[in-house]
């Protein structure tokens, strides 16, 4: 078979990854792009939600029900990482870096101590033996309830971005000196940012364990990198000066880097060398972004 | 007229079995979870154990290997990757990326996997032991009672023997378990030191050497890793270090009783190889591997002053 | 009335750098009255008005507005009745937002930030309508981002959406430093023009003589973390540009500049 075949029949697996990870990728927009944080801790979040979900599912409960709880797990971890930063006054890095190593034990715990966890076949998850999913024509199902589930996020968030509140969060990551002059507290704001940007990657990672039935103590390694990528790649390349379009920017961004990934699998790449070729996708355009802008936002024109 | 049709029968019978057993070339993948040296050897093995029953690289088979250097993320794109190019059978080395491949294959695929060392805790097979799916393998457990006969074969006198291991490899959690077990009819005393990730372990390893006499590996993927360091600070101080498999040995363990990870790799091969031949992956029961063989450094024995008794030497494999 | 009780405050206290600004420093500031500061670099002019609006603490002393203790009240908590507009126009707004979006924001501050639709489509012709009086055409550019505005634009834009909101005090921290002469004057013009119609009580730091003159119904001078020259009323109308001059450099002359 030759290259070219190979790689189109792994496209829908790829979207479909894609959509999953760019659940991750909308909250990680939301703590990098929006607030300007560096949020260290998603390695831990992504996993934290995964575990929540998976250990809740073996326990029989609904899948949906597991994802929130997923999510719940995140805005806990998120919370806890805004609280080091603003009332303990820790850089944003290390706070995020705290969360993520004290993680990574309590995910070990909510496992019992078992690195890997898997969902039978029989089991009711998002993606199997529920009724949408065996309404849908079998080869595609997973692939348009992940479409279905992505596209709800990005409305659910485009929705809280048009709210006052929102507004606001947006304007604590700009200009916190205005936010204070709004008679608001900063920090307050930054926390709840946090909060709802980690429970989104929690829920990704509750998604992409029910997905592949199965969850790996170390999968989240990388995913700050995933994330960041996927954000970088998505609002580079669709840049709209009349319309804000981040969200699906972000989403398509998440799917463009599982299918470079795909490709290089399919053309024979080895492995270590992908993480070279990530390095190189990011300086590409991170190099691109900087050159375009040559200006600071802080600075007004004369 | 009797006769012709008879003919055309036999004609037809032959041009049947001929196709289907003939087939030209049979793509295979091989997914390996991490860069270790007993995963490699189980590669090979399996290739060689393909290769004696007749299917031989670039004559029959073509093989794809690929690594997923220890990503959870990257193995699923691999596995996703092997399922879209449709090969004829997945060897999957090591339980996540067994497990992974087993969910995203759905039976179109077969997997068979290597060097797994719970298959029913990775959802590969029940709580009976039968296969799910078309899924089958050989799984790997490490020989802690011999390995502690072994030690107290050489060791006559040891009280204390450490172990260290990763927080987070749910496998080197059940070894230790299953030291704890063992170890007290032999005489030992188990003492345990965890550990995070590698780079913690040159911190670990002088509390652990203060408080043993003697130390024993377990097929911690971490550890194995940092050997180097732990048998550094070991060797200062006069303190043997037992190895879970041959290449540990060669490094500067004392000894071990080890698994041959090409033999498993072998069987692995000999199971792959039934099922190109036509039969179901889910009815070949898995195998678990139990013959070890026993590995010595004399070298190090020598070194550290151990007289090896006369009936081990005589089934000893000298490595150094 | 705003009152500043006995107030200290060192800067780096316990270190090789320790400055005390200020020493039972006292000042009351009558309500709707609109004061003008001047003073030379590190007289402590903006370190007043930080110490006014909560950006920085006091060692000792009380700050009292209407009689009520806010010496220790966050700085967000009094930004409710306070408008404050800074020296760098990319302060007073959120430069990846725009117009309209900014507009939008400061109209909420005294409601409630939910999860309520930030436009209301009924407001946007209020707006226009106070962008239109600045005359710079900012009503056409509500959907401008205010990294793109100039200077001028975006400090105009500041004092219109400080003071949308109701507001006791009005804080001014050399606000039209950064921009060019014939925008200084449009600005000054609209603050007048603002705190007359709202009766803000007001204090406006300045480096521009003729504006600490022309403008207000008081004039402090400050150095070295002291009030100098306090005219208010009729002695303030006597002051001209040349008197201030000749104070200032006595002041420097005196400290052996």
């Amino acid at each position: 078979m030759d290259i070219l075949q190979a790689f189109i029949n792994s496209v829908p697996s790829s979207i479909e990854q894609g959509l999953i990870y760019g659940i991750l990728a909308l909250g990680i927009y939301i703590t990098y792009s929006i607030l300007d944080f560096p949020d260290l801790s998603v390695d831990g979040t992504f996993p934290l939600g995964g575990v929540v979900s998976t250990a809740m599912l073996l326990r029989g409960i609904n899948p949906i029900i597991c994802l929130l709880g997923a999510m719940l797990a995140g805005a806990l971890a998120g919370l806890a990482t805004g609280l080091i930063n603003v009332k303990l006054k820790v850089r944003d890095l290390f706070s995020g870096v705290i969360v993520m190593t004290g993680l990574y034990s309590i995910n070990l715990r909510i496992s019992d101590g078992n690195s890997l966890l898997t969902i039978p076949r029989n089991a009711v998850t998002l993606f199997r033996n529920n009724a949408l999913a065996d309404f849908l024509p079998a080869g595609t199902s997973s692939l348009i309830i992940s479409l279905v589930i992505a596209l709800f996020i990005k409305l659910l968030l485009d929705a809280f971005f048009s709210t006052r509140f929102g507004l606001l969060l947006r304007a604590t990551g700009d200009n916190e000196q205005v936010v204070t002059s709004l008679a608001r507290d900063k920090g307050n704001v930054k926390i709840w940012g946090l909060v709802i940007a980690n429970s989104l990657v929690a829920l990704s990672g509750g998604i992409l364990c029910q997905q592949q039935r199965l969850f790996e103590a170390s999968m989240g390694t990388g995913t700050l990198v995933l994330g960041l990528a996927s954000v970088i790649i998505g609002t580079t390349l669709f840049r709209s000066a009349n319309r804000d379009y981040s969200t699906l920017a972000v989403l398509i961004g998440a799917i463009i880097y599982k299918l470079c990934y795909t490709l290089a699998i399919v053309l024979g790449l080895k492995p270590g060398d992908m993480k070279l070729v990530t390095a190189l996708l990011f300086l590409g355009i991170l190099g691109i972004e900087s050159l375009k802008k040559g200006g600071n936002k802080k600075h007004v024109r004369a | 007229m009797k006769k012709y049709r008879f003919f055309v029968v036999i004609l037809v019978l032959i041009a049947v079995i001929t196709n289907v057993s003939a087939k030209e070339n049979y793509r295979i993948g091989i997914a390996q979870f991490a860069v270790h040296g007993s995963l490699d050897n189980c590669r090979e093995g399996f290739i060689e154990g393909l290769a004696e029953h007749g299917f031989v690289e670039d004559k029959n088979i073509t093989i794809e290997v690929q690594n997923a250097q220890s990503d959870m993320g990257l193995a699923s794109q691999i596995a996703d990757s092997f399922l879209a190019t449709n090969y004829d059978l997945v060897c999957a080395i090591a339980t996540p990326m067994a497990a992974i491949c087993a969910n995203t294959f759905d039976d179109k695929i077969p997997v068979i996997y290597c060097a797994v060392s719970d298959p029913s805790a990775a959802g590969l097979a029940d709580e009976n032991g039968k296969n799910i799916g078309k899924v089958t393998g050989t799984s790997d457990t490490l020989p802690i009672e011999d390995q502690l006969i072994m030690m107290r074969a050489l060791l006559p006198e040891a009280k204390n023997l450490g172990l260290m291991y990763t927080v987070g490899e749910a496998n080197s959690a059940v070894q230790v378990k299953m030291y704890e077990e063992l170890a007290p009819k032999y005489g030992f005393d188990v003492v345990v030191t965890t550990v995070s990730n590698g780079s913690e372990i040159a911190l670990a390893v002088p509390g652990l050497i203060s408080k043993c006499d003697c130390i024993s590996m377990v097929l911690d993927n971490t550890v194995v890793q940092y050997l180097d360091v732990l048998l550094e600070q070991a060797d200062a101080a006069k303190i043997p270090v037992f190895g879970s498999e041959v290449e540990q040995v060669i490094l500067g363990c004392v000894a071990a009783e080890g698994l041959d990870y090409i033999a498993l790799g072998k069987h692995t091969g000999d199971m792959a190889a039934m099922v190109l031949k036509g039969e179901d992956a889910n009815s070949i029961p898995y195998k678990v591997i139990l013959d070890n063989k026993l590995y010595i450094n004399t070298a190090k024995l020598e070194e550290l002053n151990i007289t090896v008794p006369k009936e081990l030497l005589q089934r000893a494999t000298i490595v150094d | 009335m705003l009152e500043l009780k006995n107030i200290h405050k060192t800067y780096n206290p316990g270190t090789v750098r320790e400055l005390c600004l200020f020493e039972d420093f006292s000042l009351a500031i009558e309500e709707e009255s609109f004061v003008s500061v001047v003073g030379s670099n590190g007289s402590g002019k903006t370190s007043m008005l930080n110490i006014i609006c909560g950006s920085i603490g006091v060692e000792k002393g009380k700050i009292l507005i209407d009689g009520s203790d806010i010496t220790y009240t966050k700085e967000h908590i009094r930004n409710k009745r306070i408008g404050r507009i800074y020296q760098n126009p990319a302060l007073g707004s959120c430069a990846n937002l725009t117009v309209l979006q900014n507009l939008c924001l400061f109209d909420a501050k005294n409601k409630r930030m939910n999860l309520t639709p930030y436009t209301d489509k009924k407001r946007i012709d209020t707006y226009k309508d106070m962008l239109s009086q600045l005359g710079l055409g900012l009503e056409n550019m509500l959907s401008k981002r205010c990294g793109s505005l100039s200077g001028g634009q975006r400090q105009a834009l500041a004092l219109i959406m400080a003071t949308m909101t109701d507001i006791d005090f009005l804080i001014l921290d050399e606000h039209t430093a950064a921009l060019d002469p014939k925008t200084s004057d449009v600005i000054m013009h609209l603050t007048e023009k603002l705190v007359r119609e709202r009766k803000l009580t007001t204090i406006m730091v300045t480096h521009n003589l003729r504006y600490a003159v022309e403008y207000g119904d008081r004039l402090l001078m400050m150095h070295s973390g002291e009030i100098v020259l306090d005219a208010a009323g009729s002695a303030k109308g006597e002051l001209s540009i040349d008197k201030l001059l000749g104070l200032f450099n006595e002041i420097s002359i005196e400290c052996g500049n």
